[in-house]
Protein backbone atom coordinates (compact mmCIF):
# COMPACT_ATOMS: atom_id res chain seq x y z
CA UNK A 1 0.00 0.00 0.00
CA UNK A 2 1.34 3.39 -0.96
CA UNK A 3 1.57 5.82 1.89
CA UNK A 4 3.12 8.79 0.22
CA UNK A 5 5.88 10.57 2.03
CA UNK A 6 7.44 8.84 5.01
CA UNK A 7 9.82 10.72 7.26
CA UNK A 8 11.61 7.64 8.52
CA UNK A 9 12.21 6.34 5.01
CA UNK A 10 13.54 9.72 4.01
CA UNK A 11 15.91 9.91 6.99
CA UNK A 12 17.22 6.35 6.86
CA UNK A 13 16.67 5.11 3.32
CA UNK A 14 19.03 2.15 3.67
CA UNK A 15 17.36 0.58 6.73
CA UNK A 16 13.73 1.54 6.52
CA UNK A 17 11.36 0.79 3.69
CA UNK A 18 7.60 0.51 3.50
CA UNK A 19 7.77 -2.92 5.13
CA UNK A 20 10.01 -2.19 8.11
CA UNK A 21 8.68 1.33 8.69
CA UNK A 22 5.94 0.14 11.01
CA UNK A 23 8.40 -1.77 13.15
CA UNK A 24 10.49 1.33 13.59
CA UNK A 25 7.57 3.55 14.47
CA UNK A 26 6.48 0.97 17.05
CA UNK A 27 10.04 1.01 18.38
CA UNK A 28 10.03 4.80 18.62
CA UNK A 29 6.74 4.71 20.54
CA UNK A 30 8.05 2.02 22.89
CA UNK A 31 11.21 4.00 23.64
CA UNK A 32 9.20 7.19 24.16
CA UNK A 33 6.81 5.48 26.55
CA UNK A 34 9.61 3.84 28.54
CA UNK A 35 11.40 7.18 28.87
CA UNK A 36 8.17 8.91 29.90
CA UNK A 37 7.42 6.30 32.54
CA UNK A 38 10.94 6.61 33.97
CA UNK A 39 10.48 10.38 34.18
CA UNK A 40 7.11 9.87 35.85
CA UNK A 41 8.62 7.52 38.39
CA UNK A 42 11.32 10.05 39.16
CA UNK A 43 8.74 12.80 39.65
CA UNK A 44 6.85 10.55 42.06
CA UNK A 45 9.93 10.04 44.21
CA UNK A 46 10.58 13.76 44.31
CA UNK A 47 7.13 14.63 45.60
CA UNK A 48 6.09 11.67 47.67
CA UNK A 49 4.30 13.73 50.30
CA UNK A 50 2.56 16.15 48.00
CA UNK A 51 -1.16 16.65 48.66
CA UNK A 52 -2.14 19.33 46.20
CA UNK A 53 -1.52 18.38 42.55
CA UNK A 54 0.59 20.59 40.37
CA UNK A 55 -1.24 23.50 38.84
CA UNK A 56 0.02 23.08 35.30
CA UNK A 57 -0.10 20.41 32.64
CA UNK A 58 2.89 18.27 33.47
CA UNK A 59 3.89 14.73 32.59
CA UNK A 60 2.76 13.62 36.01
CA UNK A 61 -0.72 15.09 35.61
CA UNK A 62 -1.15 13.57 32.15
CA UNK A 63 -0.16 10.14 33.43
CA UNK A 64 -2.49 10.39 36.37
CA UNK A 65 -5.44 11.46 34.23
CA UNK A 66 -4.91 8.57 31.81
CA UNK A 67 -4.37 5.92 34.46
CA UNK A 68 -7.31 7.15 36.50
CA UNK A 69 -9.52 7.14 33.41
CA UNK A 70 -8.52 3.57 32.56
CA UNK A 71 -9.08 2.49 36.15
CA UNK A 72 -12.51 4.12 36.30
CA UNK A 73 -13.88 2.53 33.16
CA UNK A 74 -12.43 -0.85 34.13
CA UNK A 75 -14.11 -0.59 37.49
CA UNK A 76 -17.41 0.21 35.81
CA UNK A 77 -17.10 -2.97 33.71
CA UNK A 78 -15.52 -5.55 36.02
CA UNK A 79 -16.34 -4.21 39.47
CA UNK A 80 -14.26 -4.00 42.61
CA UNK A 81 -11.58 -6.44 41.39
CA UNK A 82 -10.57 -4.17 38.54
CA UNK A 83 -7.33 -2.91 40.07
CA UNK A 84 -5.74 -6.34 39.54
CA UNK A 85 -6.03 -6.06 35.77
CA UNK A 86 -5.17 -2.38 35.33
CA UNK A 87 -1.45 -2.93 34.58
CA UNK A 88 -1.91 -4.91 31.35
CA UNK A 89 -5.01 -3.14 30.06
CA UNK A 90 -3.56 0.27 30.90
CA UNK A 91 -0.38 -0.62 29.05
CA UNK A 92 -2.35 -1.85 26.06
CA UNK A 93 -4.48 1.30 26.06
CA UNK A 94 -1.52 3.69 26.23
CA UNK A 95 0.52 1.73 23.70
CA UNK A 96 -2.30 1.50 21.16
CA UNK A 97 -3.32 5.12 21.70
CA UNK A 98 0.17 6.57 21.26
CA UNK A 99 0.86 4.32 18.29
CA UNK A 100 -2.34 5.43 16.59
CA UNK A 101 -1.76 9.09 17.41
CA UNK A 102 1.62 8.84 15.71
CA UNK A 103 -0.32 8.59 12.47
CA UNK A 104 -1.63 12.11 13.00
CA UNK A 105 1.88 13.50 12.57
CA UNK A 106 2.58 13.98 8.86
CA UNK A 107 5.41 11.77 7.67
CA UNK A 108 4.81 8.97 10.15
CA UNK A 109 2.88 5.81 9.51
CA UNK A 110 1.23 4.40 12.64
CA UNK A 111 2.28 0.89 13.64
CA UNK A 112 -1.34 0.02 14.38
CA UNK A 113 -2.08 0.34 10.67
CA UNK A 114 -0.21 -2.95 10.35
CA UNK A 115 -2.13 -6.08 11.24
CA UNK A 116 0.90 -7.77 12.84
CA UNK A 117 1.25 -5.16 15.59
CA UNK A 118 -2.42 -5.45 16.47
CA UNK A 119 -2.34 -9.22 16.37
CA UNK A 120 0.62 -9.23 18.77
CA UNK A 121 -1.28 -7.05 21.25
CA UNK A 122 -4.57 -8.90 20.90
CA UNK A 123 -2.94 -12.32 21.24
CA UNK A 124 -1.32 -11.11 24.46
CA UNK A 125 -4.77 -10.17 25.72
CA UNK A 126 -6.14 -13.54 24.58
CA UNK A 127 -3.49 -15.53 26.46
CA UNK A 128 -3.86 -13.27 29.48
CA UNK A 129 -7.62 -13.62 29.89
CA UNK A 130 -7.52 -17.36 29.42
CA UNK A 131 -4.75 -17.59 32.02
CA UNK A 132 -6.81 -15.43 34.38
CA UNK A 133 -9.91 -17.53 33.84
CA UNK A 134 -8.04 -20.74 34.66
CA UNK A 135 -6.32 -19.13 37.64
CA UNK A 136 -9.45 -17.62 39.15
CA UNK A 137 -11.85 -20.51 38.59
CA UNK A 138 -9.66 -23.54 38.24
CA UNK A 139 -9.18 -25.51 35.04
CA UNK A 140 -12.28 -27.66 35.46
CA UNK A 141 -14.66 -24.82 36.19
CA UNK A 142 -13.26 -22.72 33.39
CA UNK A 143 -13.73 -25.59 30.97
CA UNK A 144 -17.24 -25.99 32.25
CA UNK A 145 -17.97 -22.52 30.89
CA UNK A 146 -17.49 -23.89 27.40
CA UNK A 147 -19.97 -26.73 27.85
CA UNK A 148 -23.16 -24.73 28.06
CA UNK A 149 -25.98 -25.25 30.54
CA UNK A 150 -27.05 -28.78 29.52
CA UNK A 151 -24.68 -31.69 29.09
CA UNK A 152 -26.50 -33.12 26.02
CA UNK A 153 -25.62 -30.16 23.83
CA UNK A 154 -22.07 -29.90 25.18
CA UNK A 155 -20.32 -30.99 21.93
CA UNK A 156 -22.17 -28.35 19.93
CA UNK A 157 -21.66 -25.64 22.55
CA UNK A 158 -17.99 -26.55 22.81
CA UNK A 159 -17.54 -25.98 19.09
CA UNK A 160 -19.41 -22.69 19.10
CA UNK A 161 -17.64 -21.40 22.19
CA UNK A 162 -14.21 -22.38 20.87
CA UNK A 163 -14.85 -20.56 17.61
CA UNK A 164 -16.18 -17.49 19.37
CA UNK A 165 -13.13 -17.44 21.62
CA UNK A 166 -10.58 -17.87 18.84
CA UNK A 167 -12.29 -15.20 16.76
CA UNK A 168 -11.85 -12.63 19.52
CA UNK A 169 -8.16 -11.75 19.04
CA UNK A 170 -8.71 -11.77 15.29
CA UNK A 171 -11.59 -9.32 15.44
CA UNK A 172 -9.73 -7.08 17.88
CA UNK A 173 -6.75 -6.92 15.56
CA UNK A 174 -8.68 -6.51 12.33
CA UNK A 175 -10.95 -3.81 13.79
CA UNK A 176 -8.01 -1.67 14.82
CA UNK A 177 -6.18 -2.36 11.56
CA UNK A 178 -9.19 -1.52 9.41
CA UNK A 179 -9.95 1.70 11.24
CA UNK A 180 -6.43 3.02 11.19
CA UNK A 181 -5.71 1.95 7.62
CA UNK A 182 -8.99 3.35 6.36
CA UNK A 183 -8.37 6.59 8.18
CA UNK A 184 -4.89 6.84 6.74
CA UNK A 185 -6.09 6.13 3.20
CA UNK A 186 -8.85 8.74 3.46
CA UNK A 187 -6.35 11.29 4.74
CA UNK A 188 -3.95 10.43 1.91
CA UNK A 189 -6.64 10.75 -0.77
CA UNK A 190 -7.91 14.08 0.50
CA UNK A 191 -4.37 15.43 0.82
CA UNK A 192 -3.91 14.54 -2.84
CA UNK A 193 -7.18 16.18 -3.87
CA UNK A 194 -6.92 19.37 -1.82
CA UNK A 195 -3.45 19.88 -0.33
CA UNK A 196 -4.46 22.82 1.88
CA UNK A 197 -6.84 23.22 4.85
CA UNK A 198 -9.21 20.32 4.05
CA UNK A 199 -6.87 17.53 5.29
CA UNK A 200 -6.89 19.20 8.73
CA UNK A 201 -10.49 18.03 9.19
CA UNK A 202 -9.43 14.46 8.48
CA UNK A 203 -6.44 14.77 10.80
CA UNK A 204 -8.79 15.84 13.59
CA UNK A 205 -11.04 12.94 12.65
CA UNK A 206 -7.98 10.67 12.77
CA UNK A 207 -7.23 11.78 16.33
CA UNK A 208 -10.84 11.08 17.28
CA UNK A 209 -10.69 7.64 15.64
CA UNK A 210 -7.44 6.84 17.45
CA UNK A 211 -8.96 7.74 20.81
CA UNK A 212 -12.16 5.79 20.20
CA UNK A 213 -10.37 2.74 18.85
CA UNK A 214 -7.86 2.62 21.70
CA UNK A 215 -10.82 2.90 24.07
CA UNK A 216 -12.75 0.18 22.26
CA UNK A 217 -9.73 -2.13 22.18
CA UNK A 218 -9.15 -1.86 25.92
CA UNK A 219 -12.88 -1.92 26.68
CA UNK A 220 -13.35 -5.19 24.79
CA UNK A 221 -10.25 -6.66 26.44
CA UNK A 222 -11.72 -5.68 29.80
CA UNK A 223 -15.04 -7.27 28.91
CA UNK A 224 -13.27 -10.50 27.93
CA UNK A 225 -11.35 -10.53 31.19
CA UNK A 226 -14.55 -9.78 33.08
CA UNK A 227 -16.32 -12.70 31.39
CA UNK A 228 -13.40 -15.03 32.07
CA UNK A 229 -13.04 -14.25 35.77
CA UNK A 230 -16.74 -13.86 36.59
CA UNK A 231 -17.91 -16.44 39.08
CA UNK A 232 -21.23 -17.93 38.21
CA UNK A 233 -23.73 -17.10 40.87
CA UNK A 234 -26.85 -19.20 40.75
CA UNK B 1 -69.07 -22.64 -10.25
CA UNK B 2 -66.74 -25.40 -11.27
CA UNK B 3 -65.38 -23.24 -14.05
CA UNK B 4 -64.41 -20.53 -11.57
CA UNK B 5 -62.61 -23.04 -9.44
CA UNK B 6 -60.64 -24.28 -12.39
CA UNK B 7 -59.65 -20.76 -13.32
CA UNK B 8 -58.57 -20.07 -9.76
CA UNK B 9 -56.41 -23.15 -9.57
CA UNK B 10 -54.95 -22.23 -12.91
CA UNK B 11 -54.07 -18.75 -11.68
CA UNK B 12 -52.50 -20.15 -8.56
CA UNK B 13 -50.52 -22.60 -10.59
CA UNK B 14 -49.34 -19.86 -12.87
CA UNK B 15 -48.23 -17.77 -9.89
CA UNK B 16 -46.34 -20.69 -8.52
CA UNK B 17 -44.76 -21.35 -11.88
CA UNK B 18 -43.69 -17.73 -12.05
CA UNK B 19 -42.04 -18.00 -8.66
CA UNK B 20 -40.43 -21.27 -9.62
CA UNK B 21 -39.14 -19.92 -12.90
CA UNK B 22 -37.70 -16.83 -11.19
CA UNK B 23 -35.99 -19.10 -8.74
CA UNK B 24 -34.67 -21.31 -11.53
CA UNK B 25 -33.37 -18.33 -13.47
CA UNK B 26 -31.57 -17.04 -10.39
CA UNK B 27 -30.26 -20.50 -9.61
CA UNK B 28 -28.86 -21.20 -13.06
CA UNK B 29 -27.79 -17.60 -13.56
CA UNK B 30 -25.55 -18.00 -10.59
CA UNK B 31 -23.86 -20.99 -12.22
CA UNK B 32 -23.48 -19.00 -15.38
CA UNK B 33 -21.75 -16.28 -13.42
CA UNK B 34 -19.45 -18.76 -11.76
CA UNK B 35 -18.59 -20.29 -15.11
CA UNK B 36 -17.95 -16.85 -16.52
CA UNK B 37 -15.72 -15.85 -13.59
CA UNK B 38 -13.84 -19.13 -13.84
CA UNK B 39 -13.32 -18.68 -17.55
CA UNK B 40 -12.06 -15.18 -16.87
CA UNK B 41 -9.65 -16.47 -14.29
CA UNK B 42 -8.40 -19.20 -16.58
CA UNK B 43 -7.86 -16.84 -19.48
CA UNK B 44 -6.40 -14.12 -17.22
CA UNK B 45 -3.42 -16.29 -16.34
CA UNK B 46 -1.90 -14.82 -13.20
CA UNK B 47 -2.79 -11.89 -11.02
CA UNK B 48 -5.04 -9.92 -13.36
CA UNK B 49 -8.58 -10.45 -12.08
CA UNK B 50 -10.17 -8.06 -14.52
CA UNK B 51 -13.03 -5.67 -14.10
CA UNK B 52 -15.28 -8.14 -12.27
CA UNK B 53 -13.02 -8.06 -9.24
CA UNK B 54 -13.11 -4.27 -9.17
CA UNK B 55 -16.91 -4.32 -9.35
CA UNK B 56 -16.91 -6.90 -6.58
CA UNK B 57 -14.77 -4.70 -4.36
CA UNK B 58 -17.05 -1.73 -4.97
CA UNK B 59 -20.23 -3.67 -4.27
CA UNK B 60 -18.62 -5.23 -1.20
CA UNK B 61 -17.79 -1.86 0.34
CA UNK B 62 -21.10 -0.29 -0.66
CA UNK B 63 -23.23 -3.03 0.84
CA UNK B 64 -21.11 -3.12 3.98
CA UNK B 65 -21.52 0.63 4.42
CA UNK B 66 -25.27 0.34 3.82
CA UNK B 67 -25.80 -2.39 6.38
CA UNK B 68 -23.41 -0.92 8.91
CA UNK B 69 -24.95 2.52 8.80
CA UNK B 70 -28.46 1.11 9.12
CA UNK B 71 -27.44 -0.81 12.20
CA UNK B 72 -25.46 1.99 13.74
CA UNK B 73 -28.27 4.43 13.03
CA UNK B 74 -30.71 2.27 14.93
CA UNK B 75 -28.30 1.87 17.84
CA UNK B 76 -27.55 5.57 18.13
CA UNK B 77 -31.20 6.53 17.67
CA UNK B 78 -32.36 4.41 20.57
CA UNK B 79 -29.42 5.50 22.73
CA UNK B 80 -30.29 9.15 22.08
CA UNK B 81 -33.94 8.47 22.84
CA UNK B 82 -32.92 7.00 26.14
CA UNK B 83 -30.69 9.96 26.94
CA UNK B 84 -33.40 12.44 25.92
CA UNK B 85 -35.86 10.83 28.29
CA UNK B 86 -33.39 10.51 31.11
CA UNK B 87 -30.38 12.83 30.74
CA UNK B 88 -28.91 11.46 33.95
CA UNK B 89 -28.27 8.12 32.23
CA UNK B 90 -26.03 9.66 29.56
CA UNK B 91 -22.76 8.44 31.04
CA UNK B 92 -24.16 4.96 31.65
CA UNK B 93 -25.58 4.65 28.14
CA UNK B 94 -22.41 5.84 26.47
CA UNK B 95 -20.09 2.90 27.13
CA UNK B 96 -22.45 0.13 25.99
CA UNK B 97 -23.38 2.23 22.98
CA UNK B 98 -19.76 2.62 21.92
CA UNK B 99 -19.26 -1.11 22.50
CA UNK B 100 -22.22 -1.92 20.28
CA UNK B 101 -21.12 0.52 17.62
CA UNK B 102 -17.65 -1.01 17.62
CA UNK B 103 -19.05 -4.50 17.24
CA UNK B 104 -21.27 -3.41 14.34
CA UNK B 105 -18.46 -1.51 12.75
CA UNK B 106 -16.05 -4.41 12.96
CA UNK B 107 -18.11 -6.34 10.41
CA UNK B 108 -18.04 -3.36 8.06
CA UNK B 109 -14.29 -3.26 8.53
CA UNK B 110 -13.99 -6.94 7.66
CA UNK B 111 -15.54 -6.22 4.31
CA UNK B 112 -13.29 -3.18 4.00
CA UNK B 113 -10.26 -5.39 4.49
CA UNK B 114 -11.64 -7.84 1.94
CA UNK B 115 -12.23 -4.96 -0.48
CA UNK B 116 -8.61 -3.89 -0.05
CA UNK B 117 -7.50 -7.44 -0.79
CA UNK B 118 -9.72 -7.50 -3.88
CA UNK B 119 -8.39 -4.18 -5.12
CA UNK B 120 -4.90 -5.58 -4.69
CA UNK B 121 -5.89 -8.38 -7.12
CA UNK B 122 -7.12 -6.08 -9.90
Amino acid sequence: MEHGFSLLEWLFPSVINSKSGHVFSALIVAILLILASFLYRKSLKKSADEVIPEGRVSLKNIFQVVVEGVFNFMESVIGHNAHKYVPLIGTVFIYVLVNSLLGAIPGFSPATANVSTNLAVSLTVFVYYNYLGIKEQGFKNYLHHFMGPIIYIAPLMMLIELISHFVRPLTLAVRLFGNLTGDHIVLGIFSDLVPLVVPVIFMAFGIFVSLVQAFVFSLLSTVYIGLAVAHEEH
Amino acid sequence: MKNKQVIETGLRLRKRMKKLSAFLVAFFGQFLFVAYAMAEEASGAGSSGGSLVAIGAGICMGMAALGGTLGQGRAVASALEGVARNPGAASKVQTPMILGLALIESLVLFSFVIAIMLVGKV
